[in-house]
């Protein structure tokens, strides 16, 4: 297992294309990192920077402390799961998974055992004189994380390895790869443009948008105090609600106003607001803390607005409704009796109120924290 | 009759027409080998009597095979396009499945894509053409001709842009990108990673060049005859001219030559048949 050090990689390619700029990161041993973000964010290019698929066009990678930048893939002990798992179609699962080591002239009963353990762990055992043809996607995929983890490598890099399962075993398979990095207490790099499985599995998240490093940070931190509007609406689905709100203020007190609502703000919100006032200002609440507002208007601010469109979704209801020419979204539980056409209450829980400025689209919570 | 039983019968004639067509060729092509077959069992005075009877006059007999044979020199010709067959063939194989992956994989490298298309250009140059220059070069100028190994590489030069235009659509749409990547972190250099991943991954195409090549070298008869003037170089199609004499021909020797002849090949495209559709068709559809 190791430690990697990414300090001020950039990539630009012959024809000019800036894809990575200045990413810099300290992952360390045993981490699960995620790199997340939308198509064409430079997510894959930094993962295939650190297996050696592309060259560092600037900056340092090191390995151990040991500098990576023109070291041959084969040589950064390094194992990667493929989106298409890009499995040896002419081999059996067996000489799938003991490839590596057979390139590696480890002998014969070595390589079997070694592969044997794993089949068990990955329950592969009845399929290891398959060809992968013969297999199902999830079967596949298990091969390819079992060709991954026979090598025992330094650092795991996996690239959107459960993109191409269906829901259902997607779930699954989110949960095997969770409880591998418990057992085997690895150094995991994964790209996902799923930001549930970037919640669900990573130690820290390193967000990108258009080459660029958004924020890097635990999944935690990230979902309650993201640095800018992209982050925010990133993380979290159903995705935060953005109202435009104009900075007023009254006496002592501070308020937004948001679609002719006047929501006086705590102390600390009104705060982060000095030298905001009369500017207009961008308002970001998770539709889980829109809450069924009916009988709380002595406790809570609330606003009102049409429901929509409702979505049952078994155990919780998403409710639709516009607020100042914006679509919005709250969740609530399925027994809220909410339906469309109904005038909604929607009580808002002010301490989790995100802020942002319009223009630099950055948290004035940010300095906070 | 209703619509439908209208267009299901215009479909069953179609599709009887069709077979029609299909069986009539089909006979059209059967019918010089089952000559070849009926005949070759005959003594030439059956043969020229009645070429269409079964069994001639004189009734069965095997006696073509060793006079052939014996006046064809047949196991050193067969030796010869043996030799010259599974050589070039080989060769054309490894030049061009090495080449191709070199030109897919550099792609943007306007060097590669320059003599790939310069390949498939000379594609279109007819051997006629380039006949008599390469006879006089090579015989005259380099004075190489009546070897074995000039006509192998010869064969192995004209063969190489067909195949290499084979296997070019092969890399290009069957194998991903991601397998030689995930063999390179598995520790394979590139040169094993053509071999261990890329090279088997061929093998469709490769039964195709195969068959498409050994049968063109097997059968050649312009460009042995051109090279190899040397009786003990001759090749089987050079061989069976001895049957053919200025005033008479000996039919059933032919025959028997001929049959000698198809044989290996025909075996070989039995044993390689099941990849031929396969291979063909790789390239041409993305999968």
């Amino acid at each position: 297992m190791a430690s990697l050090s990414l300090k001020h990689i950039e990539k630009i390619y012959e024809n000019g294309y800036h894809a990575v700029h200045d990413f810099n990161l300290e992952v360390e041993d045993k981490e699960f990192i995620i790199f997340v973000g939308p198509s064409g964010c430079g997510k894959s290019t930094t993962l295939r920077m650190i297996a050696g698929l592309e060259d560092i066009s600037e900056g340092e990678f090191l390995i151990d402390g040991v500098k990576m930048n023109d070291v041959e893939p084969k040589d950064r002990d390094i194992a990667m799961v493929f989106q298409s798992y890009a499995l040896y179609p002419h081999m059996t699962v067996r000489d799938n998974m003991g490839f590596a080591l057979k390139l590696r002239k480890v002998p014969q009963a070595e390589i079997d055992a070694k592969v044997d353990e794993v089949a068990k762990i990955l329950d592969l055992e009845k399929f290891l004189d398959r060809k992968p043809k013969a297999l199902s996607g999830g079967q596949r995929q298990r091969v390819a994380m079992g060709r991954a983890i026979v090598r025992q490598p330094k650092v795991f890099l996996m690239d959107e390895p459960l993109s191409n399962l269906d829901a259902k075993l997607r779930v699954q398979m989110r949960t095997e790869i969770a409880k591998l990095h418990e057992r085997l207490g690895t150094t995991i790099i994964y790209v996902t443009h799923d930001q549930t499985e970037a919640m669900t599995l990573g130690t820290r998240i390193v967000v990108m948008k258009d080459g660029l490093v958004q924020q890097i940070n635990s999944p935690e931190h990230l979902y309650n105090k993201p640095c800018n509007l992209f982050v925010a609406g990133f993380i979290g689905s159903p995705q935060m609600n953005f109202l435009d709100a104009v900075v007023e203020k009254k006496g002592n007190d501070t308020f937004l106003d948001i679609a002719g609502f006047p929501i006086k703000l705590p102390a600390d919100k009104a705060e982060a607001l000095k030298g905001y006032e009369g500017k207009t200002v961008i308002a970001g609440i998770r539709p889980e803390h829109l809450l069924d507002g009916r009988g709380k208007e002595k406790d809570f601010v609330t606003i009102k607005a049409p429901i929509e469109v409702r979505e049952l979704l078994g155990a919780e209801a998403y409710l639709y409704f516009t607020l100042g020419g914006k679509q919005c979204t709250a969740r609530v539980a399925s027994d809220v009796d909410l339906y469309v056409g109904m005038e909604g209450t929607m009580a808002l829980d002010l301490n989790k109120l995100q802020l942002f400025d319009k223009e630099t689209e950055q948290s004035l919570l940010w300095k906070e924290w | 009759m209703t619509q439908n039983e209208k267009a299901a019968a215009a479909k069953k004639r179609s599709h009887a027409i069709m077979i029609i067509v299909l069986v009539l060729l089909f006979i059209l092509f059967i019918i010089p080998f089952i000559l070849v077959v009926i005949n070759v069992f005959k003594t030439k005075g059956d043969i020229l009597s009645n070429p269409m009877a079964l069994i001639g006059a004189h009734g069965f007999t095997l006696q073509n095979f060793p006079e052939a044979m014996a006046k064809m020199n047949f196991f050193n010709v067969f030796k010869n396009s043996l030799i010259i067959t599974i050589l070039s063939t080989i060769l054309t194989i490894l030049v061009s499945a090495m080449a191709s992956f070199v030109i897919v994989r550099n792609g943007k490298w306007k060097f590669c894509s320059g003599i790939f298309a310069l390949m498939v250009a000379s594609m279109v140059i007819p051997f006629q053409v380039l006949m008599v220059p390469l006879v006089s070069v090579y015989g005259g100028i380099f004075g190489v001709l009546n070897h074995r190994i000039t006509l192998i590489l010869m064969h192995t030069g004209f063969s190489v842009s067909m195949a290499t235009f084979m296997f070019h659509g092969a890399i290009h749409t069957n194998i991903p990108l991601e397998l030689e990547e995930a063999a390179l972190i598995d520790g394979c250099s590139r040169w094993q990673t053509f071999w261990k991943v890329v090279f088997p991954l061929l093998k469709p195409t490769i039964a195709t060049v195969t068959i498409i090549d050994a049968m063109a070298f097997w059968n050649d008869y312009l460009l042995p005859s051109l090279v190899l003037t040397d009786k003990s170089l001759y090749t089987i199609p050079i061989a069976t001219q001895a049957f053919y004499g200025t005033y008479s021909t000996d039919i059933g020797l032919v025959m028997a030559a001929l049959l000698l002849a198809m044989l290996p090949i025909l075996i070989l495209y039995l044993f390689l048949q099941k990849y031929i559709v396969a291979g063909v068709t790789s390239g041409a559809v993305k999968g």
